[in-house]
């Protein structure tokens, strides 16, 4: 069965059932690729999510890499946050405490950056495998971010319902966030590759090729950028390389992406990619964070 | 005029179908569905061999129909072959059981070429690596089922790029080899399929051979160019180089005449790389001029520029102002052009394509240009190709059959240069009376927002086919929907030459048996 959006398409059109593609549906890593090259322009990652939601209603036997449905109600106490950036980041193995510091340092500080104690993994989580999310858990989510005029989201997933549930406000990756500092540019140059988080990247595509763009020609590092501008991921984030990290293909692909390369350190944005690079690389793999005075 | 009248049950001969309106004579145009016999069997027999033959319904309807969507039908199965032996197991078993068999590399065929009207369809795309980068040799050896694009990607790591292939991402190598492909570069290095060195063929009984000019030669020249009806390319070698980016130049013209001469005038000079012309309405015809090398450029600015009729962007904007003044009720006329032009040209220089004012990865920025503004959900694309002496007179004919039926439609003209007259250009897009280059000239109309019928379509195909017969012309797309003309375009002598060495190759007739023959 094709694995593409149009192979998806032209199966139902000839009388498929969406239980037919159930396999085609649920291989989609969302990385959201497809959107940018589609000339019709049409939002195929989010109906890529709807095609998920609508097979969940007729099946209880999820893939095994789905989180649970469990209703979860998280009731993260954050109060509202009046700072004129919000930091939206979890704690990882990599990205924790410490590193968010040094991201709020090199933001402005904390008389301008706030970190949200909330940064709803769990939605992402539940968005991405197409279940439902109460309404009640977004509110949760996104109350304390109101009077926010940037939110800074390391989680690409994120970007696309944040811009609709908060109208108005930017949402941005945490690259565009920390590159926009000339301290952190000036810190990049032609022998490092530079991974760019696909997610957040293709659902704001036509700004973001050009930030990296000028970013490519102002450091000349280089990026996972193929031929068209898509950003190549490796799928780190999805659901599936949560479970296995190998059988979603994401070494595959992080093998593709440096192949033919020469580079002295891979820098990425995603935190999910820190691992995946560190095991197909020979050169010292960093996250963007980690980026300060005496190390860059 | 007399219709005859069909018991039921009676498929009538063409061109009066019973359930066709009285006296309209219909062209039946799409191959009835095959029927299934022995299909059982077949797939069976494919089982025990280790090949899967997938039928589910959703296999089967992805490939429904091709680019064109106008010829629809499904197969009963699809297989993704692993290798040439998946391939040859999959050929002996249709000869021995007379099931069809189609192959589909990037299925960008307009006319249903790769549609399967029932039996088995080979879905080469599952053949897509690279197998070899020879930079001393310059060659690659790649599966054929990669799609260029795929191919670019690879060979860019290593600051190489392929000679030419056509301009969408999505065409496979197989596939292309299998009926021409032609770049905004041909005019130069001729077509994808001269640039083929070596190739792998199962042929249609099922023998994996390997082929060149030197190793049987006669399976080379009659892969190459033929539709998939002597072989299913497995691998091929081809020539690369090495990687350079563009610089481009526009001329415009208010006459087709003048500009295609004037491309004419460039391919015979050799004066530049890469040219052709695309058309925003038979007023607004934009001649491209590219350039792999500062040299090249110069050269082309110091000896030929000047010869060249066509105007810069501003100068021509003067006189279509004038124009459109004196002929104030033509107003929506310069509105599109207007609009078109501010539409279609920022594609081109997208700064995240450009390095210095050069264009890298034109095959990326020519191909998101074409799909955006050419591509749809249903596409027609008639075409014809001659000889230079006769090209302006085929190409202002077509012009005024595409105003007969469209408002909006889009001329593009290249040259193709020819490797002397090899035996694989017989029956094939290259005119029979071409020497040196030839010229083809797609007519592509803008279909979105409205619903034309097929019927439509295809009258406006014939209109502009019938043009190629009156002229002696050749075309890109004559399988298919279009197969009608072939006898009449190509002459009974050189089908019936064919049809035999077919009926040799392939004594089933079960490879490709509806796109030609
Ligand atoms: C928007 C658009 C733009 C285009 N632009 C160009 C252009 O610039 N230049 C140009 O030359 N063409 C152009 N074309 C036409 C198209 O690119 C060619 O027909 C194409 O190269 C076909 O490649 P494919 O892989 O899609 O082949 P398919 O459509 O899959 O097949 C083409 C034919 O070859 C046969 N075939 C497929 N694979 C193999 C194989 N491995 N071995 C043997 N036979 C095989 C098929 O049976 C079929 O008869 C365009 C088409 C579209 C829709």
């Amino acid at each position: 069965m094709s694995h593409t959006r149009k192979g998806r398409a032209r199966a139902l059109q000839g009388g498929a059932t969406i239980e037919d593609i159930a396999a085609s549906v649920d291989a989609c890593l969302l990385c959201g690729s497809c959107e940018p090259v589609c000339p019709e322009g049409i939002g195929i990652a989010s109906m890529n999510m709807e095609q998920r939601s609508k097979l969940n209603k007729l099946r209880t036997n999820y893939p095994p890499w789905y989180p649970k449905p469990s209703g979860i109600n998280t009731r993260i106490k954050d109060n509202a946050l009046h700072n004129s950036i919000i930091l939206i980041a979890g704690e990882y193995p990599g990205f924790d405490i410490k590193a968010h510091s040094n991201v709020i340092k090199l933001l402005g500080g904390n008389k301008k950056v706030s970190l949200a104690a909330d940064d709803g993994r769990d939605i992402a989580g539940l968005l991405e495998a197409g279940l439902p999310v109460s309404q009640d858990r977004i509110d949760n989510f996104i109350r304390p971010l109101r009077h926010a005029d940037k939110l800074v989201v390391p989680e690409g997933l994120l970007h696309v319902p944040l811009r609709k549930w908060l109208s108005g406000k930017k949402v941005i990756g945490i690259g565009e966030a920390l590159l926009s500092s000339a301290h952190i540019r000036k810190a990049l140059g032609p022998e490092d590759l530079y991974i760019i988080e696909c997610r957040g990247y293709h659902s704001d595509y036509e700004r973001l090729v050009k930030f990296y763009d000028r970013l490519r020609k102002e450091t000349g590092c280089q990026t996972n950028l193929d031929l068209q501008r898509i950003a190549i991921p490796t799928g780190a984030s999805s659901l599936q390389a949560k479970k296995d990290v190998e059988a979603a293909g994401c070494l595959e692909q992080a093998r593709w992406i440096i192949r033919g390369r020469s580079m002295k350190r891979i820098v990425v944005e995603d935190i999910a990619d820190l691992d995946v690079f560190q095991r197909v690389a020979d050169v010292p793999v960093i996250h963007i964070s980690q980026f300060s005075g005496d190390n860059s | 005029m007399h219709i005859p009248v069909f018991e039921r049950g009676i498929i009538p001969p063409d061109p009066v179908a019973p359930d066709s309106l009285k006296g309209i004579p219909r062209q039946k145009t799409n191959p009835s569905r095959w029927q299934g016999d022995n299909w059982q069997d077949f797939v069976r027999d494919l089982q025990s061999r280790g090949v899967t033959v997938c039928e589910g319904r959703a296999d089967c309807s992805v490939f429904m129909t091709d680019a064109g969507g106008v010829a629809y039908s499904l197969p009963h199965g699809v297989v993704r072959p692993n290798s040439a032996e998946d391939i040859s197991k999959v050929l002996r078993a249709a000869q021995a059981h007379r099931v069809p068999v189609t192959t589909r590399g990037g299925g960008l065929t307009t006319e249903g070429e790769s549609v399967a009207f029932g039996g088995l369809l080979l879905d080469m795309s599952s053949m897509n690596r690279v197998l070899e980068i020879n930079s001393d040799a310059m060659t690659v050896r790649t599966q054929a089922g990669i799609f260029w694009h795929q191919l670019a990607e690879i060979l860019r790591r290593d600051n190489l790029d392929y000679l030419s292939a056509p301009l969408n991402l999505t065409a496979s190598v197989g596939g292309t080899l299998g009926v021409g492909g032609i770049d905004v570069n041909s005019p130069r290095l001729g077509c994808s399929a001269d640039q083929a060195v070596v190739l792998q063929v199962v042929t249609p009984t099922g023998d994996i051979v390997n082929c060149s000019e030197r190793e049987n030669p006669d399976l080379m020249e009659r892969v190459l160019f033929g539709y998939g009806q002597f072989g299913v390319i497995t691998e091929a070698t081809l020539k690369i180089r090495k990687f350079t980016p563009i610089t481009i130049q526009y001329f415009y013209y208010s006459s087709l005449r003048t500009a295609i001469e004037d491309l004419q005038f460039i391919a015979r000079e050799d004066a530049s790389d890469y040219s052709g012309i695309l058309t925003i309405l038979d007023r607004a015809i934009t001649l491209l001029v590219a350039f792999d090398s500062d040299e090249r450029e110069r050269e082309f600015n110091t000896r030929w520029k000047r010869s060249l009729r066509g105007h810069g962007e501003a100068g021509f904007g003067l006189r279509m102002a004038g124009h459109y003044t004196m002929h104030p009720w033509r107003i929506k006329e310069a509105a599109y052009i207007i609009g078109r032009r501010f539409k279609l040209f920022p594609e081109f220089w997208r700064p995240e394509f450009m390095h210095h004012g050069k264009i890298i990865d034109r095959t990326v920025v020519f191909s998101r240009a074409v799909w955006k503004f050419w591509g749809g959900p249903q596409m027609v694309i008639p075409d014809l190709s001659s000889k230079a002496e006769k090209f302006v007179e085929a190409v202002e004919r077509g012009n005024a059959v595409c105003r007969k039926y469209f408002r909006h439609y889009t001329l593009y003209c290249v040259g193709i240069k020819l490797r002397g007259r090899l035996p694989r250009y017989e029956m094939s897009c290259i005119p029979p009376d071409a020497s040196d280059i030839a010229y083809g000239c797609e007519f592509e109309p803008m279909l979105r927002g409205t619903n034309y019928s097929r019927d439509y379509l295809q009258s406006f195909k014939n209109e502009i086919y019938d043009i190629g017969v009156d002229m002696g012309l050749s075309y890109y797309r004559f399988g298919g929907m279009m197969k009608g003309y072939i006898r009449r375009a190509m002459g009974d002598e050189l089908v019936d030459k064919h049809l035999a060495m077919k009926k040799a190759a392939d004594p089933a007739m079960v490879l490709n048996a509806e796109v030609i023959f």
